[in-house]
């Protein structure tokens, strides 16, 4: 046994129904092939994507983390791959010594609802983050 | 990681700048680069998304090695662009 993480992205035009439905099936699928479910994270939800998949920019995230045997990942990646409303999925195998940064922080799921405004200012701010370090690393 | 840190030995000649760059991961002891905390990795791109070479980031080969493929990684489930024009 393994422990991996999956995080995969959903149509947003699902509706909530057929998303739980979708979200409670990638589960079942795990658990059914001899894994074991550890978390499922939802509190990312709706996000901007990074970039255009399939002409949507926005996709609602799901983080699950398990325990599974190693060829379980294969079997999994290749039904969401069927799942066209899935839009990406990445399974990663989580490292142990991970001393990592502090697990993220939580959106308020108020401020998904506001950054409908700034769709063109991912790009500028980046940018500014950017300039920031590189000036103190001077 | 035993090379001298330069502690600001004067430089011959040139007018090159003596500050040597640390690691920032190896700073805040981070054993593995999470390709979720993108304000991070966010910070070692530039502006138009390319990863920061080593000379610009300062990081340790290890660190740069994480810090890459967490990039990737981030940029493959759309958290980061590939590229920004």
């Amino acid at each position: 046994m393994n422990r991996y993480e999956l995080i995969y992205i959903i149509d947003t035009g699902l509706e909530e129904a057929a998303r739980k439905e979708l979200i409670e099936k990638v589960s079942a699928l795990i658990a059914n092939n001899g894994g074991e479910i550890e978390k499922v994270d939802e509190t990312w939800g709706k996000r901007r994507l990074a970039y255009a998949i399939d002409y949507k920019t926005e996709g609602w995230y799901v983080l699950v983390t398990f325990k599974a045997p190693a060829e379980l990942p294969r079997e999994l990646e290749r039904n969401l791959q069927i799942n066209e409303n899935v839009l990406r999925y990445l399974v990663v195998k989580l490292v142990e010594k991970r001393s990592n940064v502090k697990p993220r922080p939580v959106r308020p799921a108020a401020e998904e609802a506001a950054p409908a405004v700034e769709d063109a200012a991912p790009a500028v701010e980046a940018a500014a983050e950017e300039a920031a370090p590189a000036a103190d690393a001077e | 990681m035993s090379e001298e840190r330069g502690e600001r030995r004067p430089r011959p000649r040139g007018g090159r700048r003596p500050r040597r760059k640390v690691c920032s991961f190896c700073v805040d002891k981070i054993e593995y680069i999470d390709y979720k905390d993108i304000n991070r990795l966010r910070r070692f791109t530039n502006e138009r998304g390319k990863i920061l070479p080593r000379r610009m980031s300062g990081n340790c080969a290890k660190h740069q090695r994480q810090l890459s493929e967490a990039i990737k990684r981030a940029r493959a489930i759309a958290l980061m662009p590939y590229t920004v024009d």
